[in-house]
């Protein structure tokens, strides 16, 4: 989770020698990368440019200082060439600051710029998608990912053009001025080549020891303390402060392994620096006592050989991190590419003002083809009708409101509202006809107010406190310190389990929708809370089709029709009175539950 | 920082180590420069190849001293921080072992887990740092002026000029920049924030068509992440290029103050830029040091926030003071406690005495239990019920010590429970929690928590009464099979029959279970109950469920509305006099004035 903020891949922060992740492929995403930089190429091109600019400063000066040094040698003056000097790095100065102002605008641009554009599609994506993967995972696609690829495209491409510019630059100036000279400072960048692919290969198998022990030892960190209620209960605290030792030691060894045998890196290579210092050094002074070479030149070539050395170790390095967020890229990509919800066809239908009819006809439906959860749907129900939904857990009961919503759409057969098929509806409007409270009470840290009032804007307080009071929830509401404007800082978690069940029910009151949905709305709640809920849902029900899915049978006895499911069919359907006379499942389960089995 | 040093101080001697070693290396680049002066000056000006050769191999031999500096200094600082990494971690671990619930509520698992992770990490590279990057540069600077104006005295002041320049700048650098990483981190953390709040609720998002609302918001926390960005890089645009501008200056004022004063020795002044180009170099290393230095202040101080919360809960150390409690941390002051006790003081019967207790979470005005009074003799069965959020769980949170009353006494066994050693007190108590935690690890080291010397037959016959023994069995690999983290592997069905096993191996005194089936249909629920009144006779048991079916028959009901006992007695006394009781039992039974007779033996369990 280390956030490399968009900052030039740090000393500190980045330990050299990690292998990179490698993208699986490199040229496509980068085609694709280039695409989504539309509108901030301009940036990017002044950023390019300035970092090949930057590199004149580097390329030129030692040289300047050289014949400079020459001229004071020779006991001339030489101000022409200080004031060259001076100007060079006036523009040096000018240009780097430019460069990192230009770039500190234009990188949070694009990040945002592609983070938003993320978020966009990431909302519009139908449910399957959010269903089959960790919210962790997407998270850190919101936020590392789209860091990594700013890096990319700002940081490691200019600095990229900045040596490459810098490294050819020097190497004209060196060959023209002494091959041989040159030839020991290439000698050096062979020694640092090499050097680079002996730790790297060394700390590649390290770093992969020491991220497999690290899983462990972060998930035995995870487990134990949030299950400390039962380490505590049955006092294995001591059991499990052993554990974390010794997977505690095991980490701590395989990463200093790793840490030093990566930390060689950069200490060598200046050790390396310095030998080529020193190299150049005695051959040079040979060289001028021979009076093939001039002092100034000596000069320049010992600046040259510190600078031409650098940029081939960055390089590796940039390298690495850019493989790295290539590889993020495509996991952003990857999101991108999921198909959305389809959109509306122009000739699809309006669901306002819908009366509420529903029928299934053959519906077939399963989250993965091969396994379908319901099977053969047949049901047809008039407008206002209350309908109870019953069955065991994972007998389908979830997914037909999931197929109602169009959370996801049915494989075979048709949903139709009003006679017409759902998918010939306007999605926006058809998902307004339903009065949803979920299983989950998903409540926002703003006030109690606009979560009653969420999805709309401007609704006025006198609507909400109608909705809240038809739930049954404006009299808890007015307790609170602040009343309706109380805001709930920790997503509800401050309100009681009922509490929030009837937040939610307001929420779904204040839309209206000639169709409501429960899904297992008080479940988790007491049966007297659950009373009062069920006469509000009694009440904002009149009139309207509803869907009540329950585990408690007490809850739904006088609905119209009730629906028993099992194994992805309705096995037994009827009001309570029939299914009673049946003496079959239902009474059973009835029975079971009121104790009297 | 404070924290820091405190570690750092522990491993001194290593950390001095790499230290010294550490200045080996810099003085090593340092010294370069000079000899390289005296073969311009000597060897050059004076014609002598032998002195170019010679002086050339004393600078080898300083590269090798370096190199001997580099290599000794990346083992050690690479070690010692990884040390202290360690040191931290299991601190921060000990400590939350010792911590009571009260204090993980307050902190959070999740971000306990984050700190031991993530936050010592980055104080582990920061230490590391120091030994690598943030002492060299100083050192560097400085041994790098101090070797100018040795070859150069008449550059002192310039020099002097320079370093106060430089210092003025990287002081605004920091000065400037800090606050301004730091609002970008909380930025992050607030755009975290956002994103986790609308993954969790994307059904809503949906249903409710809010999908501009949560763009809006997602959009403008992003904003502020960029405003804020912009703000800190911009900052080192300005201070980053105005150094190097400093530095350059300096070599420029240098070059023309030895032309006008003709010098003598050209190769001290090559010398001189040589050692201008190192201080450029090391400047430009500590704005980088700033990021880090910016995380690891935040994760050190929030480190610090764990390590020193108090502990809620006192222990005690000596049973015959009584009064005295003393905390010295942990389980080992419980372990050296229970050796103690006398044999005759140990607890052995679980009879439970509620006197006037009041229990309110810290933080919350309104008690969670208020003045329960009640009692419980060994080996009776209490049925809980009531609304969620009377007070149920926390009613019997109170037994086992996971909270302590803030008014009142609970007695087990006759004895106040403050008074009992935590060991002691836990050691006769098995809980059955309503979510299943089970543990990375084979199914029978899972059980075997509640009784580390129990043979396979005990074990089986546990999970023969939790109706857990047939879903094992038909695993490929039975007992031995592998749970992953959390048992995430298993249904919440088959956790909860595991944990019950669990539970009943231990074979305590007093068993409580608190409405640990809610996972299970109601057929099998039936008949794990059966189970569990089959293995606990002679158990105090506490049933907590929301079912009146279940606890109908136990020896007394117990039932709570909002934190109080409003019922104490039979389910016949209840029925009598209890209303709460009445309108649970009508809005699940019906009205019917008689159920014993119609009720049978299934769900219901009674003791």
């Amino acid at each position: 989770m280390d956030k490399n903020m968009a900052t030039p891949p740090s000393q500190l922060g980045r330990a050299r020698g990690v292998p990179a992740v490698k993208p699986k492929n490199m040229k496509g995403t980068l085609l694709r990368l280039w695409q989504i930089t539309r509108g901030h190429r301009k940036g990017l091109g002044w950023i390019l440019l300035l970092s090949a600019l930057a590199s004149v400063s580097a390329v030129l000066s030692p040289y300047i200082i050289g014949r400079a040094v020459n001229c004071i040698d020779s006991k001339e003056p030489g101000l022409q060439l200080l004031a060259i000097l001076a100007a060079l790095y006036l523009g040096d100065w000018r240009i780097r600051f430019l460069q990192q102002f230009l770039m500190a605008g234009t990188g949070q641009r694009m990040i945002l710029h592609i983070r938003t554009s993320l978020f966009a599609h990431m909302e519009r994506l139908p449910l399957s998608f959010f269903d089959t993967r960790q919210h962790g995972e997407l998270m850190s696609r919101l936020t590392n990912d789209v860091d990594n690829i700013s890096v990319t495209i700002s940081d490691s491409l200019t600095q990229l053009m900045m040596y490459g510019f810098t490294i050819t630059g020097i190497f004209c100036v060196m060959v023209c001025m002494s091959p041989l000279l040159t030839a020991i400072a290439l000698f050096a960048v062979l020694l640092i080549f090499l050097l680079t692919r002996a730790v790297t290969r060394r700390t590649k198998v390290l770093f992969r020891q020491q991220q497999e022990i690290l899983g462990k030892l972060n998930g035995q960190v995870e487990e134990s303390i949030s299950g400390i209620s039962m380490v505590k209960a049955f006092g294995q605290e001591r059991e499990m402060v052993e554990k974390f030792v010794e997977n505690n030691d095991a980490f701590c060894r395989v990463a200093a392994r790793a840490q030093i045998a990566s930390g060689y890196l950069m200490p060598m290579m200046n050790v390396i620096n310095n030998l080529t210092y020193v190299l150049i050094a005695i051959a040079s002074g040979v060289m001028a006592l021979k009076g093939r070479l001039t002092v100034g030149e000596i000069s320049s070539f010992l600046l040259y050989s510190r600078q031409f050395a650098r940029p081939f170790v960055e390089i590796a390095n940039i390298y690495n991190n850019f493989q790295t967020a290539v590889a993020g890229a495509e996991r952003i990509l990857e999101i991108l590419d999921e198909a959305c919800e389809p959109e509306d066809t122009a000739d699809a239908r309006s669901a306002e003002g819908v009366g509420g009819a529903v029928s299934f006809r053959d519906v077939t439906f399963g989250y993965r083809p091969d396994k379908p959860v319901l099977r053969h749907i047949d049901l047809e129900i008039p407008a206002g009708t209350r309908v109870a939904v019953v069955g065991p857990t994972g007998s389908g009961k979830t997914t037909l409101i999931n197929l109602l919503t169009r959370f996801y759409d049915v494989q075979e057969g048709a949903i139709l509202l009003d006679g017409h098929d759902l998918r010939h509806y306007r999605l926006g409007e058809l998902r307004r006809a339903f009065g949803v409270v979920l299983q989950d009470t998903a409540l926002f840290g703003v006030s109690v107010r606009e979560n009653i009032s969420y999805g709309h804007d401007n609704v006025p307080m006198e609507e909400v406190e109608a909705a809240a009071k038809a739930a049954g929830a404006d009299a808890f509401i007015r307790r609170l310190p602040q009343g309706y404007e109380t805001v709930l800082h920790q997503g509800g978690a401050e309100l009681s389990q009922g509490e929030r069940q009837l937040l939610t029910i307001a929420r779904a009151v204040l839309e209206q929708a000639p169709i409501m949905i429960l899904d297992e709305a008080t479940s988790s709640v007491d049966t007297v809370t659950e009373q009062h809920i069920r006469q509000a849902m009694f009440a904002i029900t009149r009139g309207r089709t509803s869907f009540i899915i329950a585990h408690r049978l007490s809850t739904i006895r006088d609905s119209d029709l009730i629906l028993l499911i099992r194994d992805g069919r309705i096995a037994e359907r009827g009001t309570h009175q029939q299914l009673m006379a049946l003496e079959g499942e239902y009474a059973q389960m009835y029975l079971t539950q009121m104790g009297r089995l | 920082m404070k924290l820091m040093m405190h570690y750092i101080k522990k491993h001194i001697g290593m950390f001095l180590i790499a230290v010294v070693f550490l200045a080996i290396e810099t003085f090593a680049d340092l010294l370069q420069p000079t000899f390289m002066s005296y073969i311009v000056d000597r060897g050059v000006k004076g014609q002598e190849l032998e002195l170019i050769l010679q002086y050339g191999l004393i600078m080898l031999g300083i590269t090798a001293a370096g190199a001997v500096g580099a290599v000794v200094r990346n083992i050690y600082a690479s070690r010692t921080s990884q040390l202290i990494g360690k040191e931290i971690r299991l601190d921060i671990y000990e400590k939350v072992q010792t911590l009571s619930y009260e204090n993980i509520d307050r902190l959070q698992p999740a971000s306990i887990v984050t700190r031991i992770t993530n936050d010592v990490t980055q104080m582990q590279n920061f230490i590391n740092g120091i030994m690598r990057i943030m002492l060299k540069a100083p050192v560097t600077c400085v041994g790098a002026v101090v070797l100018i104006v040795l070859q150069m005295p008449a550059l002192l002041p310039l020099m002097m000029v320079i370093l106060v320049c430089a210092g003025l700048l990287i002081c605004g650098n920091m000065k400037l920049g800090y606050p301004r990483f730091d609002r970008m981190q909380k930025k992050l953390d607030g755009l975290n924030r956002t994103s986790r709040e609308f993954l969790s609720a994307i059904r809503v998002v949906k249903a409710f068509r809010a999908e501009e609302q949560e763009r809006e918001k997602f959009g403008d926390a992003s904003g502020q992440l960029a405003e804020a960005g912009i703000s800190s890089m911009r900052v080192m645009a300005v201070f980053g290029p105005l150094i190097n501008l400093t530095v350059n200056a300096g070599i420029v004022v240098m070059l023309w103050l030895s032309g006008r004063e003709t010098a003598g020795e050209i190769g001290r002044l090559m010398a001189c830029v040589n050692y201008m180009t190192q201080v450029l170099f090391a400047l430009g290393m500590v704005s980088n040091i700033l990021n880090s230095a910016v995380r690891a202040v935040a994760s050190s101080a929030r480190v610090q926030e764990v390590l020193s919360e108090m502990p809620a809960q006192q222990e005690v150390a000596e049973e015959n003071t009584g009064a005295a409690a003393n905390e010295t941390g942990g389980f080992s002051a419980a372990d050296s406690g229970c050796e103690e006790i006398s044999p005759r003081e140990q607890l052995s019967e679980g009879s439970i005495v509620f006197r006037q207790v009041s229990f309110a979470y810290a933080g919350t005005a309104r008690p969670a239990v208020q003045d329960a009074v009640f009692s419980v003799r060994a080996g009776e069965t209490v049925g809980i019920i009531g609304p969620t959020g009377s007070g149920k769980s926390t009613l019997v949170n109170l037994v086992p010590r996971f909270y302590d009353a803030t008014r009142g006494q609970v007695l087990v066994g006759g004895r106040d429970v403050t008074r009992v050693p935590m060991a002691q007190l836990r050691q006769m108590i098995a809980v059955v929690p309503q979510k299943a935690l089970l543990f990375t690890g084979t199914i029978e080291e899972n059980l075997r928590w509640g009784d580390k010397q129990a043979g396979r037959e005990e074990i089986c016959r546990a999970a023969e009464a939790a109706c857990a023994q047939a879903f094992v069995e038909k695993l490929p690999e039975g007992y031995d099979t592998w749970l992953g983290q959390g048992g995430v592997n298993l249904s919440g069905g088959q956790k909860q029959r595991l944990s019950i096993a669990r539970a009943l191996l231990k074979k305590p005194r007093i068993l409580i279970l608190d409405d640990c089936t809610s996972a299970l249909d109601a057929t099998t629920e039936a008949q794990v109950l059966a189970g569990i009144r089959r293995e606990s006779a002679g158990m105090t048991v506490l049933l907590v469920s929301q079912r009146i079916a279940t606890v109908m028959k136990a020896d007394h009901i117990l039932c709570m509305e909002d934190g109080r006992v409003c019922g104490f007695g039979s389910h016949e006394e209840l029925m009598a006099d209890c209303e709460p009781y009445r309108a649970i039992y009508r809005s699940q039974i019906g009205d019917e004035d008689c159920p014993g007779a119609a009720a049978g033996e299934g769900g219901a369990f009674h003791g």
